[in-house]
């Protein structure tokens, strides 16, 4: 099934996210983000009625108040289709799929600790990737947690106390990243000598 | 012995390359149940790209896999050129194109040897390392280093190809063909090779399909996945590549497939050497990069490649999300394993040629200081502890403390 035809059947069975398709290329389908329960509609959907059998990874964001989870699936043409999901911050509970496709049980307890994501009917094993001894409530692929507040050593999270200074800081980093790119800009990043 | 006997394989083992944790429950001789434990090679590579430029990230990504990292750096650069809606030029491409089959070449000779190493035949081992060398000559040849070539740049390569190169790469490839048509009737003859491999760590074409296993795994068991067919991409849009599978769907077979699969990298780097244009090699690449999202793949020696670029309009990447072929090869690896011989382990494990640097997106990293970062004793008593919490107590082994 060729992109065009997914988007078609998938704009008749749920009409309500039809003009939110869209097809950058020709073997790419992106869903626009949706609600857990339409998501998983969507999903079981392209699974059972559009063939889309192979799970291929999770990629999941920082939406600002927000986590995007993007489950990526591949039919026998090679069409990836996107389909997302999106969870406030502040309640990140969503559902396994790894029922649906086996394959994304790895990146799905990617998802738990890289972005606290809180799975519900995750089967016991052990979690991945990070270590034993990493900190409870640290999440390192959220965008407000910076690197440089974390003791390799300790392995304890130490953000600043106030949090007008942090948020200071990230605006002084920006704001001299900008002015360097600003500086580079005429220079290239290709870096290759022509022929 | 109801419950079995369970035996800890990992992190640190002799016959594990990397680290990696199994626990292995056994029945008599046969496995009956297995849990992998990943991530002692995760480093945060992701997050380290998104504080950095994307022409910086260009060589944390390299930096995924040792082995693979032609691919790895292809597909991040294409990321970054179709955002930026770069053409590249056709040359760059067939230089990209040449570097990535004298990766394979390499990375399957590699395996073959570990292959070798695991089941007891040393010699082949030794045979195939000796011939890899040749093909990591070129590599240095080309790009300056053995691994880690460092040859794709945003907008397309950064060295050319001159007569003198491209002669050599053809000299190597005669001989390579002899020999690697040699290891295809050894894999074709050789009793005990087919014995040892033949019939273990079997996963079905069914299997596959559920757990989203790629690159010659999948092959093995008759399914065509090889990206450069799929959806072909680079010099392979102009270049055909003859795909090749098998239907053995076990060790034996991912054997098969990956010597047929030399044999066809030196066919297209003959093809490219003879058909590259002249012309320029690379394009000049914006700083900034429009904003977009896109997935590209790429066939990397192991398989597919997946990699994800989220961008914002500034020079630094919003997201990057590198999946590697390793990292979906692990998901069959518990069905792989069971039901099958303790013995066999490390070949089936070796099998999928994991790459748990791929899988856990590494970079090494030192401690700030350079020194180390605990005692001898303060690990042990952690690795004492961490077994009792899993029901297994090593407390009682005796350890020698000084004059080993």
């Amino acid at each position: 099934m060729k992109a065009e035809e997914t988007i078609l059947r998938l704009k008749e069975a749920f009409p309500d996210i039809g003009d939110d398709l869209k097809s950058p290329s020709p073997l790419r389908v992106f869903t626009p983000f949706l609600e857990p329960k339409r998501f998983e509609e969507v999903l079981i959907y392209a699974k059972d009625k559009l063939d889309y059998y192979r799970g291929l990874h999770i990629v999941g964001t920082d939406e600002g108040e927000n986590l995007g989870f993007t489950y990526l699936v591949s039919n026998a043409d090679g069409v990836i289709l996107a389909i997302r999901e999106i969870v406030p911050k502040s309640n990140p509970h969503i559902r396994s799929m790894s029922d649906i496709y086996p394959a994304m049980l790895m990146h799905e307890r990617e998802l738990v600790d890289l972005f606290g994501a809180e799975i519900e009917g995750l089967p016991e094993g052990p979690s991945y990737p990070l270590p034993d001894g990493w900190p409870k409530g640290q999440y390192p692929m959220r965008k407000e947690w910076n690197p440089k507040y974390f003791n390799k050593m300790t392995m304890t999270y130490e953000p600043p106390e106030e949090k007008a200074t942090d948020t200071a800081t990230a605006a002084n980093d920006n704001k001299d990243n900008a002015a360097k790119t600003a500086a580079d800009e005429k220079s290239t990043a290709g870096g290759g000598a022509s022929k | 012995m109801s419950e079995g006997l369970t035996i800890p394989i990992g992190p640190q083992h002799p016959s594990l390359k990397e680290p990696v944790s199994f626990l292995i429950t056994l029945d008599g001789e046969v496995v009956k149940k297995a849990v992998i434990e990943l991530g002692y090679n995760h480093r945060g590579l992701e997050k380290a790209c998104e504080s950095r430029t994307y022409i910086q990230d260009l060589y944390i990504i390299e930096r995924v896999c040792g082995i693979c990292s032609h691919a790895h750096s292809y597909a991040y650069c294409r990321c970054v050129e179709e955002l930026a809606g770069l053409q590249t030029p056709r040359r760059a491409e067939y230089i990209r194109g040449i570097v990535g089959e004298l990766e394979r070449l390499h990375s399957h000779l590699l395996w073959l040897g570990v292959a070798g190493h695991e089941i007891g035949f040393d010699t082949l081992f030794m045979y195939t390392w000796r011939d890899r060398e040749r093909v990591l000559d070129l590599l240095a040849e080309i790009g300056g280093n053995r691994v880690n070539y460092g040859i794709n740049t945003i907008g397309g390569v950064r060295r050319d190809l001159d007569e003198n190169i491209c002669q050599h790469i053809l000299d190597v490839m005669d001989g390579l063909e002899e020999q690697i048509k040699y290891y295809a009737e050894l894999a074709n003859t050789e009793a005990t090779l087919i014995a040892r491999l033949a019939g273990i760590g079997i996963l079905t074409r069914d299997d596959v399909i559920k757990y989203g296993a790629v690159g010659p795994v999948a092959r093995a068991a008759g399914i065509m996945d090889d990206v450069r067919i799929v959806e072909p991409y680079g010099v392979f849009t102009e270049i055909k590549v003859n795909g090749v599978t098998d239907d053995h769907a076990d060790v034996y077979g991912r054997t098969v497939v990956r010597i047929k699969e030399m044999l066809e990298s030196i066919r297209l780097i003959r093809l490219m050497v003879k058909e590259m244009p002249d012309g320029p090699i690379s394009v000049r690449a914006p700083r900034r990069i429009p904003t977009g999202e896109i997935i590209i793949r790429v066939e990397a020696p192991r398989g597919e490649d997946v990699h994800y670029l989220r961008s914002n309009g500034t020079d630094k990447p919003d997201r990057v999300r590198v999946r590697a072929p390793s990292e979906a090869n692990w998901h069959g690896m518990k069905h792989m394993l069971e039901g099958f011989h303790f013995a066999d382990v490390p070949i089936i494990i070796a099998a999928i040629d994991p790459c748990y640097s791929c899988t856990d997106r590494a970079i090494m990293l030192r401690s700030d200081k350079g020194d180390t970062v605990t005692d001898w004793e303060s690990l042990r008593r952690t690795g004492i502890e961490r077994y009792k919490k899993m029901g297994i107590d090593p407390s009682k082994i005796r350890m020698r403390t000084s004059g080993v």
